[in-house]
């Protein structure tokens, strides 16, 4: 049966096309391809810019990068351009799920059927996607650009090079072009999740990488930077690595774009396209895993080795400060707790002191020195092993370039001070083991002037009590000396590793009995110890003697628990020696 | 009776599609002209299959269509068509958190209206048209079903399409809505070809010039409201009982049996019959074969 419509057909038999004006398109509109994908990509910046996953993106990468770039240490340019990445990387996870989710909205709000009636294709909706991913350009930017005044907060250190930023930027808009293609194939939104969770592992877990390829992802790999003593010309390669980045986001961008390709030309092209960007992807990731040239890391292991040959010094009093010429604004902070400690001595020491910085680089590490034969590695490392701070020093303090923390931090300040005051009262500032190597450090057992090396400190830096606090019964550690166990203080920054070397051992006496001075009038105190300055550095004045003088009685140590030493049979325990005159 | 494909508006001749193995449209011929045709037929019955292909949104097996005048399988012909199309899905979803307005302007965007001032004032037309105006900065999650509907419908009308594909449009409208629908549709300016698939056999002689029944797939009846309501004048009446030969009672208000049925009794009152009795008939019979 045929149906038939109430009126006559219209007069004519030829064959109609797109030119026939019996039904005419009412609205007249004739838009380009090009101009329906710029105003689809306009709604879509739009929308990804208010996405809810983006701002939490934008949050949370921001606390990232407070956290890792500006908090921790006194941020350094040449590393937080790429720690600003940490944040980056959050944010380009985001906008991946957002990405995603807006890729696959029609499909996932059952609207495929009516946008399939409509004369912008599903290519359309891909390509203004794609160009939609400018949406997620504020909050990369407001990112960076938040970090950066953080950053200058701080007091930064060196100047900020544009590359590693840009390519943050980058990174984000790949992973939003990732996020398209996953959600053109996948609607489901667990889809952006799990490939930002497939993203997520190799960029996080980077820094356990051991080979070059740790500067494919340079976001969380070069730790080192931070310790370099100053910029690593060139590395790594932030302007290849925004190039690979570039390459990545065009390759997601033809993928999807590929999954809505019907045309087997149109294809083709897209195949073409990919290739090239898979090259250009190739070469950029080459460029990144070329070894570090021979002749800078050679200069770089003569700067840690020999600090003095590039070192600025400057003298104020008795003190020489001796920076890497990047970390020369470092030079206030450092000075703040050492005159503190020199304006409280009856009278100044009669030898100088040398704060100097020196830097641990770690020429062992392939990420650093790959792509370098074995001998000259071995050559460089042996070269820094001779760097200054592992030997012992009565006239020297060595910190460590990069680790000084961002202001306010009053565990390094006391660090430092209390270092500067061991020197004041004769008690060796380096004792000559590098951290951690387990040499014993000297002991100052009952000795007047440690305590008063402790009150210096406590006096410089004004450090509250409550942070220096002991630990409490039960928490307390000892070292033995001669057999015996001596309670030991951990003061705050002692782990922290901001020298290169402790000092001496502490003792929770000489705390106790500092503690106890804290509590008189400074004026009072200051009078005894100038009564008799050349008495309390000596090694033989005790503390009983001090704090008789002081007119304080002498505060009792708790006991430890068996403190009738190790048991019978146990390994002997090394003893700790005495510090002496 | 032969469509030239050339001459109407809407045309099809020998459309089939199937499902596995369900055939849903089975050899259909077609000739539609400007104005409203009403689509009639049971659940199962090929409509929504019929209004996907006049929407372009699915392909025949067989069979020829063309379109205000163009051949969906060109595809600049088919987009051509597009720009001209309004459709309306038997089950359309919405971007729930997209408000009533911004929603209507991504679509008047995908319908290629990408000037600001005319998609502005476009969304706003319809949103008169369609009542909505009050509702256009609320998010769709916040809507009734029956606004929903009238959101889908309004985007339908953006772009003013000469040829209106609406599969069950009034489907969650209550009586007033309906009434504004159908006050809507004969008022729409340019006298566009508007295709409507409903339940309601009452719409139908409302508003539509031209009535199709499909049935099994197939084309049963097309013609006038009045003609379909033609086909079951002598077979309606109404009685004090139940009368077992009927195809269908039932009971009045009134208390009376009014009756569908080949055969009426002698004596009985015979009713004027309606557009739903014509159709039940038809069914009715498409079913005993």
């Amino acid at each position: 049966m045929t149906a038939a419509g109430p009126r006559p057909a219209a007069a004519g038999t030829g064959a109609a096309g797109p030119d026939d004006d019996r039904w005419p398109d009412p609205a007249r509109r004739r838009s380009t391809a090009a101009g329906t994908v710029a105003s689809l990509a306009r709604v879509e910046a739009g929308l990804l810019t208010r996405s809810v996953v983006v701002l939490a993106g934008l949050v949370a990468g921001g606390a990232m990068v407070y956290h890792f770039a500006i908090a921790p240490t006194r941020p350094a340019w040449w590393a937080a351009t790429w720690q600003i990445g940490y944040g980056q990387q959050i944010l380009a996870l985001a906008v991946l799920v957002a990405a995603q989710l807006a890729a696959g909205r029609a499909r996932r709000d059952k609207l495929s059927e009516l946008y399939r009636s409509f004369p912008a294709t599903a290519r359309t909706r891909v390509a203004a996607q794609l160009l939609g991913l400018a949406g997620a350009l504020p909050a990369s930017l407001v990112l960076v650009g938040g970090a950066a005044i953080g950053l200058e907060l701080s007091g930064v250190l060196g100047r900020p090079g544009y590359a590693a930023p840009a390519a943050g930027v980058l990174l984000v808009i790949a992973a939003g072009a990732i996020g398209i293609a996953v959600g053109t194939r996948f609607a489901h939104p667990l889809a952006g999740v799990l490939a930002a969770v497939a993203l997520l592992v190799p960029f996080s877990q980077s820094n356990r990488f051991t080979d070059p390829f740790i500067w494919l992802f340079p976001w969380v790999a070069p730790d080192q930077l931070g310790w370099v003593p100053g910029q690593l010309a060139g590395y790594p390669p932030a302007a290849a690595h925004a190039v690979m980045l570039a390459a990545a986001a065009g390759l997601a961008g033809l993928v999807a774009l590929a999954l809505t390709a019907g045309r087997r030309r149109f294809r083709l092209g897209l195949a073409v396209a990919a290739a090239a960007a898979l090259a250009v992807a190739g070469v950029a990731g080459a460029v990144q895993l070329r070894p570090i040239p021979a002749a800078d890391l050679a200069r770089l292991a003569a700067e840690v080795a020999d600090p003095a040959s590039v070192q600025h010094c400057t003298t104020t009093g008795p003190v020489r400060y001796c920076l890497y010429p990047a970390f020369r604004a470092e030079l206030p902070a450092l000075q703040a707790p050492v005159r503190g400690v020199l304006a409280r001595l009856p009278q100044p020491p009669a030898r100088l002191l040398t704060i100097r910085q020196a830097a641990q680089v770690d020429f062992t590490d392939p990420v650093l020195t790959h792509g370098h034969p074995a001998a000259l590695r071995a050559r460089w490392a042996r070269e820094v092993a001779r760097a200054p701070g592992s030997a012992s020093s009565s006239s020297a303090i060595y910190l460590i370039a990069g680790r000084w923390p961002a202001s306010g931090a009053g565990a390094a300040r006391f660090s430092l001070a209390l270092a500067a005051a061991e020197w004041a009262v004769g008690l060796p500032p380096t004792a000559g083991a590098v951290y951690g190597d387990g040499r014993a450090q000297c002991v100052p057992l009952n000795q007047a002037r440690e305590a008063v090396a402790i009150w210096l400190a406590i006096r410089a830096t004004g450090a509250p009590a409550s942070e220096l606090a002991p630990a409490g019964p039960g928490r307390q550690s000892a070292v033995y000396v001669g057999g015996t166990p001596v309670v030991i203080w951990n003061y705050p920054g002692e782990g922290a590793s901001y020298l290169t070397s402790l000092g001496p051992q502490p003792t929770q006496a000489g705390y106790l009995l500092a503690e106890a001075m804290t509590q008189l009038p400074a004026r009072r105190v200051s009078r005894v110890l100038d009564g008799a300055w050349s008495t309390w550095l000596n090694d033989r004045t005790s503390q009983a003697r001090l704090a008789a003088a002081l007119g304080i009685p002498l505060p009792r140590v708790p006991a430890l628990p068996g403190e009738a030493g190790p048991p019978p049979g146990a390994n002997p325990v090394p003893s700790s020696p005495v510090c002496g005159p | 009776m032969t469509v030239n494909l050339h001459t109407s508006a809407v045309s099809a001749a020998g459309l089939s599609r199937s499902y596995g193995a369900t055939r849903a449209l089975d050899r259909v011929d077609l000739a539609l002209e400007p104005g409203i045709t009403g689509l009639l037929g049971p659940n199962g019955a090929g409509k929504t299959t019929l209004l996907s292909v006049l929407a372009t949104v699915s392909e025949p097996d067989a069979g020829d269509v063309t379109l205000l005048g163009l051949d969906p399988r060109d595809p600049a012909q088919r987009v051509e068509i597009r720009r001209r199309l309004g459709y309306l899905p038997q089950e359309l979803g919405f971007h729930r958190h997209f408000t009533v307005a911004a929603f209507l302007d991504y679509v008047a965007i995908l319908k290629e209206i990408t000037g600001r001032r005319e998609r502005a004032a476009e969304v706003a037309r319809v949103l008169a048209a369609t009542g909505l105006e009050s509702y256009a900065r609320r998010r769709i999650r916040t809507l009734s079903g029956g606004m929903r509907q009238r959101t889908g419908i309004a985007q339908a009308l953006l772009g003013q399409p000469g040829l209106l594909v609406l599969d069950e449009p009034t489907a969650g409208l209550d009586p007033e809505q309906r009434l504004r629908f159908r006050e809507l549709l004969s008022s729409l300016p340019g006298d566009p070809v508007i295709v409507l698939s409903t339940h309601q056999a009452d719409d139908i002689a409302a508003i539509c010039a031209h009535v199709v029944v499909l049935l099994q797939g197939q084309v049963r009846f097309a013609g006038a409201p009045a003609e379909l309501a033609a086909t079951a004048a002598g077979k309606v009446w109404t009685a004090d009982g139940r009368y077992g030969r009927a195809h269908l009672s039932w009971r009045g208000s009134d208390g009376r049996w009014r009756h569908i049925g080949d055969h009426p009794p002698e004596g009985v009152e015979l009713d004027r019959p309606t557009v739903e009795d014509g159709y039940l008939l038809l069914s009715h019979a498409a079913g005993s074969r």
